[in-house]
């Protein structure tokens, strides 16, 4: 039935590759699966005794029907893009990390505590906070990796479950050393300005948008340009043929997991020093985990993310219009996220 | 008496190979049956064919005096067929008593525990089995899994058992014991077909003895009064007049020496290879040859003993130290170690320089030159492919095998470990990878050449090694080879 | 000391429910990470289903559907896909928030959420129990699906141990292969076990809207699914044993209540997350000779 593998007791870790079946029409079954999960939607919308066209329309107006609107579908792409980047990275190396969450929240308590804690001139603030939003992240992800490698623990459940101890660590951080007393609900005091991020006039973008396809266009490269991509590439195909390649699977593990922590660190601190200006509580609820959706999405090549970043952003800048102006309730887009990325799974399986 | 099983005619074929080619097989109640043959020889091929896991091409197959065809292994169970693999098929985390009741209707829905481990207990009385119901199979030593096994079998009444390969994970005392238990079977009027390449154990358990040799009968005859070379001859049965002509040379220095290797699953080996010679070793697969190469390869940590490689020694030198150091490996598995398929050809060619030019340059990878060598390789080894970018799942079996070849005989390497090379090629890319070995071997490099087929090994090889029970059973120079000798040795203990 | 014990009590059935549903198809092989959104269909189902019909039974029937809903979803993209349990079952939880809250507004017609109040479900003392001192009250007056959860406890633990299906069950998560070789079907197992799995979470969400609160709001699972999930591993997947585990979780939280009460200052979010580190902790405790069901999350091969 089955072939004998041979064991690698050095190298050796349980095959559990997420496997993209990578062949052609991917591109075309993705295109399918989002078109699959409109046309429910629209059921749906149909359902509640609205217009489906009449709803998608002022979805679109409301993504796109102005610059400031424009920029807000901008800046709510910035963290699915980056967040997205570095769990395709990781994928693609076979390791399923779903610990973006948590690393994008840990993010955003690094860029508060330096922007507090050291106020420098502009534009060393911005740099300093984000550096450290990234090297926060990175930390976590390390924590999650050294369980992993050093006890012989899935991956999957030491990301997953440090995500929450993230969250609560965020709340409390700011119940405490990094809280604004009598302000009514967890918040930090508003960073000082020099560590705002800039924002496009009229636009209201902010420039972490910038900084995440420059990101996302650097990982292509790397994945595909570098030997570190090739190795990755390798690992995530087959772990025996790695080894035989003279790649060190651990260190490629830390790599890419330090690498992805980062990114998604870095998305939590442009979210605070873009968007909110401030520590709050709750600010990276769900990013973590739909950068999964948004990774998969793009079939896990980080040019193909911004598109599907795009498409995400866009849903949800839109969608508030649409509970305006139609009356359709915004949650329609988490369906559709949610349908979108189910449909996708079934149709871009590995098939054995 | 009439027989258990009556076999006729047995025909399958796999492509134009014909595994088997018109086999007879009978097994009489109270009767061990010896399945005697190497790799290829059709023995597995013939096994699940009796117990349903494939149809024949032709043939009849009649059990306990009711015919057999078109069945499912339930129906060949239900009729009272039992068959132990040689993986076992147990979950660890439970008991021998549940792994009884497993899928087994007579333990009701609501399992029957008490009543079910009281028959466990009184079989394994019965014969000798010495099992806990309530033991915990990963508690288990191998030796009682497999009985774990056999004991289901008996509890379902099976009449005949089928044994593939039964001893290759036991101990010496372990073996002992399973043949006591076989015993008891037969005494009981079981029938049992023993599959096996080790003479030793046909000498000692079986009635009668069936050898198969490229799909067909070369020999049945009675235990009693057969003599260990017949057998083994019968068995490996070359024409022994036959005469090799290898290319007569001289071999220069020692470029490869391995003292004491040892490792989980083989265990002190010695050996020499000078440049300009090619070591071959033969055996029946799974006597410690994956992980003799492996371990020489870097993919397997030693636990002992010592290699060294042009006066370098690299017994804990990683994969990539090694390739530095002129190792090339063709590792027997093709399809998920030696190549990445879903890659295209360019990028399996680089797969182990990827960090060299001309395929990087730094850290960068450099996509033109390395499309550009990639070219001149797949002419130069005439690998045919619609070009450097072609997935490597689409090409024939043949082709990929040159892109390993190619791969690790452009590096020029100082010592090159092949196994299996030409599994599962056809004639014209066998004959391509034994030419392109022994023109390695020509520039002066070493080659240790293991393989389970005996006729390549002799071809090819200038000294002859045989591996048994993971580790050297024998030594001589091909020009010597005594295939008598060779049998023996490949078979068991030698004489 | 009474009410405190309530209060564990009451914080930890929701959680109860989801472990129990969640070990069945843990056992069998696949990750329960889609508990949250199966407590949050059923929790939805179980006060609309009630407000519709004005029958809380048929509440309580609407929410095993609802989460059965979702667990077959999980099972066929998981199970017959063969796609990655961990993300299947992470899509199924955004999902499920989408669909609650979006359906929770349409049914006013008018964008804004259905607002429903309905009255908890009233205790049901047992007779002659209930009358024991101390011990009576506590354990023995409880709204009904508290005593169903003890039942499911007993019943899951039988069923594991003492029937053949529950031996299937359990191989099939530590080895399909000997399941197939035994005559069985593994891929039918794991997908009846995960939609099982669906509608025992679905009671779970049911407790907390329909017993507890008597209102829906949008993800008011707020992660007790995951919550769940950690202490059906701090319970080794052991029916009783993450029953335990939920019930400790639930003591530390009530705990945790009445300090802050007192203006003692626990910190609530390091008793929150110590479910986590303690669920981590037993994961690399046990390391080679943990219980994690040896093949949970491999794909099936297929013949």
């Amino acid at each position: 039935m089955m072939a004998p593998v041979s064991s690698l007791p050095i190298t050796a870790f349980k095959g559990r590759a997420f496997r993209l079946q990578l062949r052609e029409g991917l591109a075309g079954r993705i295109l399918l699966a989002v078109l699959l999960s409109i046309l429910c939607a629209a059921a749906l919308v149909a359902l509640s005794g609205h217009n489906p066209v009449e709803a998608f329309g002022a979805m679109a107006v409301g993504a796109v029907g102005s610059p400031h609107q424009i920029g807000a579908a901008l800046n709510r792409t910035t963290p699915y893009l980056l967040a997205g980047s570095g769990v395709a990275l990781c994928f693609r190396a076979g390791i399923i990390n779903i610990g973006a969450e948590g690393q994008i929240a840990v993010g955003g308590i690094g860029a508060t505590a330096a922007a507090l804690a050291f106020p420098l001139d502009a534009p060393f603030a911005v740099a300093a906070s984000l550096l450290s939003a990234a090297a926060a992240g990175a930390v976590w992800a390390g924590f999650a990796t050294a369980i992993h490698l050093g006890r012989r623990v899935h991956e999957v459940l030491t990301t997953l479950l440090l995500n929450f101890v993230a969250l609560l660590l965020v709340q409390q951080v700011l119940a405490g050393p990094l809280g604004q007393f009598g302000a009514g609900f967890l918040q930090s005091p508003e960073l000082p300005r020099a560590a705002w991020l800039w924002r496009m006039p009229s636009f209201g973008a902010h420039s972490g948008f910038l900084i995440a396809v420059v990101a996302a266009a650097s990982l292509s490269f790397v994945l595909w340009r570098t030997r570190f991509g090739f190795a990755l590439r390798v690992a995530g195909s087959s772990r025996p043929a790695a080894a035989y390649a003279g790649f060190s699977l651990p260190r490629l593990t830390w790599s890419v997991m330090l690498l992805a922590g980062a990114l998604a660190g870095l998305a939590g601190g442009i979210e605070v020093l873009g968007v909110h200006r401030r520590l709050i509580e709750g600010f990276s609820l769900g990013f973590g985990f739909k950068a999964v959706t948004v990774a998969l999405l793009g079939a896990l090549e980080p040019l193909a993310i911004v598109p599907a970043s795009l498409f995400v952003g866009l849903l949800e800048a839109g969608s508030l219009s649409m509970q305006r102006q139609v009356g359709v309730p915004s949650a329609l887009v988490v369906v559709i996220e949610g349908l979108t990325m189910l449909f996708v799974l079934a149709a871009t399986v590995r098939r054995a | 008496m009439a027989p258990l099983l009556k076999m006729r005619g047995m025909v399958r074929t796999f492509g134009a190979l014909r595994a088997n080619d018109g086999i007879d097989l009978d097994v009489q109640p109270g009767q061990i049956l010896g399945l005697l043959g190497e790799n290829g020889s059709g023995k597995s091929t013939l096994m699940k064919v009796l117990f349903g896991m494939l149809p024949p091409d032709a043939g009849t197959i009649i059990f306990r005096g009711r015919e057999l065809s078109r069945h499912h292994p339930r129906e060949a169970m239900a009729a009272g067929i039992a068959m132990i693999h040689q993986h076992f098929m147990l979950i660890e985390a439970m008991t021998v008593v549940e792994n009884v009741m497993l899928g087994w209707q007579q333990a009701g829905r609501v399992i029957r525990t008490a009543a079910i481990a009281a028959q466990v207990r009184e079989a394994s009385r019965r014969f000798g089995l010495h099992l806990d119901p309530a033991a915990l199979v990963a508690t288990l030593p191998l030796g009682r899994r497999q009985r774990v096994e056999i004991l289901k079998a008996i509890l379902r009444d099976a009449e005949l058992l089928i044994l593939d390969e039964p001893t290759s994970n036991l101990a010496p005392t372990e073996i002992a014991d399973l043949l006591a238990i076989l015993r008891r079977l037969r005494a009981e009027g079981k029938g049992i077909i023993f599959i096996t390449h080790k003479l030793p154990e046909v000498l000692e358990i079986c009635d009668e003895v069936v050898v198969l040799r490229d799909g067909r009968v070369s020999g049945r005859a009675p235990v009693a009064g057969a003599s260990r070379a017949r057998l083994a001859e019968m068995m490996v049965g070359r024409d022994l007049a036959r005469a090799h002509k290898p290319v007569p040379r001289t071999p220069g220095g020692v470029r490869l020496s391995v003292s004491d290797l040892t490792g989980p699953g083989f265990g002190s080996l010695s050996l020499d290879v000078r440049g300009g010679e090619i070591l071959g070793v033969a055996g029946v697969d799974g006597n410690g040859q994956i992980e003799l190469t492996d371990t020489l390869a870097g993919m397997r940590r030693a636990q002992a003993g010592r290699i060294v490689l042009d006066g370098r020694d690299i017994t804990h030198a990683p994969v990539a130290a090694r390739v530095q150091a002129g190792l090339a490996y063709i590792p027997a598995d093709r399809a998920s170690t030696a190549l990445v398929r879903g890659m295209s050809v360019a990028e399996n060619l680089m797969l182990r320089d990827s960090g060299s030019s001309p395929y990087a340059r730094g850290p960068f990878l450099t996509p033109v030159p390395a499309a550009t060598k990639a070219q001149k390789l797949m002419t130069e080894y005439d690998i045919r492919a619609a070009g450097p970018s072609a997935v490597v799942m689409r090409l024939s079996g043949g082709n990929q095998q040159k892109i390993v070849v190619a791969r690790e005989l452009d590096r020029a390497p100082a010592v090159l470990v092949a196994h299996q090379a030409a599994w599962g090629l056809d004639p014209g890319a066998t004959r391509f990878v034994l030419d392109q070995v022994i023109a390695l071997r020509d520039a002066g490099a070493a080659v240790v050449y293991v393989s389970s087929e005996l006729e390549e090994v002799l071809e090819i090889s200038d000294r002859i090694a045989v591996m048994a029970g993971g580790q050297f059973a024998g030594e001589m120079p091909t020009a010597e080879a005594d295939l008598k000798q060779i049998g023996l040795w490949m078979a068991g203990r030698p004489e | 000391m009474t009410e405190f014990l309530a209060a564990a009590i009451r914080i930890a059935t929701p959680l109860m429910f989801a472990a129990l549903g969640g070990i069945l198809s843990e056992r069998a092989g696949v990750f329960a990470v889609g508990l949250e959104g199966m407590m949050l269909a059923g929790a939805f189902a179980a006060v609309v289903g009630t407000w519709w019909s004005g029958d809380a039974g048929a509440g309580v029937l609407l929410a095993t559907v609802a989460g059965a809903a979702i667990g077959l979803m999980v099972a066929t993209v998981a199970v017959r896909f063969r796609a990655d349990n961990m993300v299947t079952g992470l899509t199924a939880n955004i999902l499920a928030l989408g669909l609650t809250s979006y359906l929770l507004r349409v049914l006013a017609g008018g964008g804004q959420p259905v607002a429903i109040h309905l009255t908890p479900l009233a205790a049901w003392p047992i007779p002659g129990l209930a009358d024991l001192p101390v011990l009576g009250p506590l354990l023995f007056v409880q709204p009904p699906l508290t005593y169903l959860v003890v039942l499911g406890c007993l019943m899951l633990a039988l069923f594991l141990r003492h029937t053949q299906a529950g031996l299937t069950l359990r191989a099939s998560g530590e080895n399909p292969e000997a399941v197939f070789a035994a005559g069985g079907n593994p891929l039918r197992v794991r997908m009846l076990a995960v939609i099982a799995c669906g509608a025992i979470a679905g009671l779970g969400g049911a407790v907390l809207s329909l017993q507890q609160v008597g209102t829906f709001t949008d993800g008011m699972t707020g992660g007790r699914g995951y919550l769940a999930l950690a202490s059906l591993i701090v319970g080794r997947w052991d029916p009783w044993a993450a029953a335990a585990a939920c019930l400790v979780f639930g003591m530390a939280e009530a705990f945790e209540l009445r300090l802050q009460s007192f203006g003692v200052p626990v910190s609530s979010y390091i008793v929150h997350m110590a479910p986590y580190l303690l669920a981590l902790a037993v994961l690399a405790g046990l390391g080679r000779s943990s219980k994690l069901p040896a093949a949970i999350g491999q794909p099936l091969q297929s013949d």
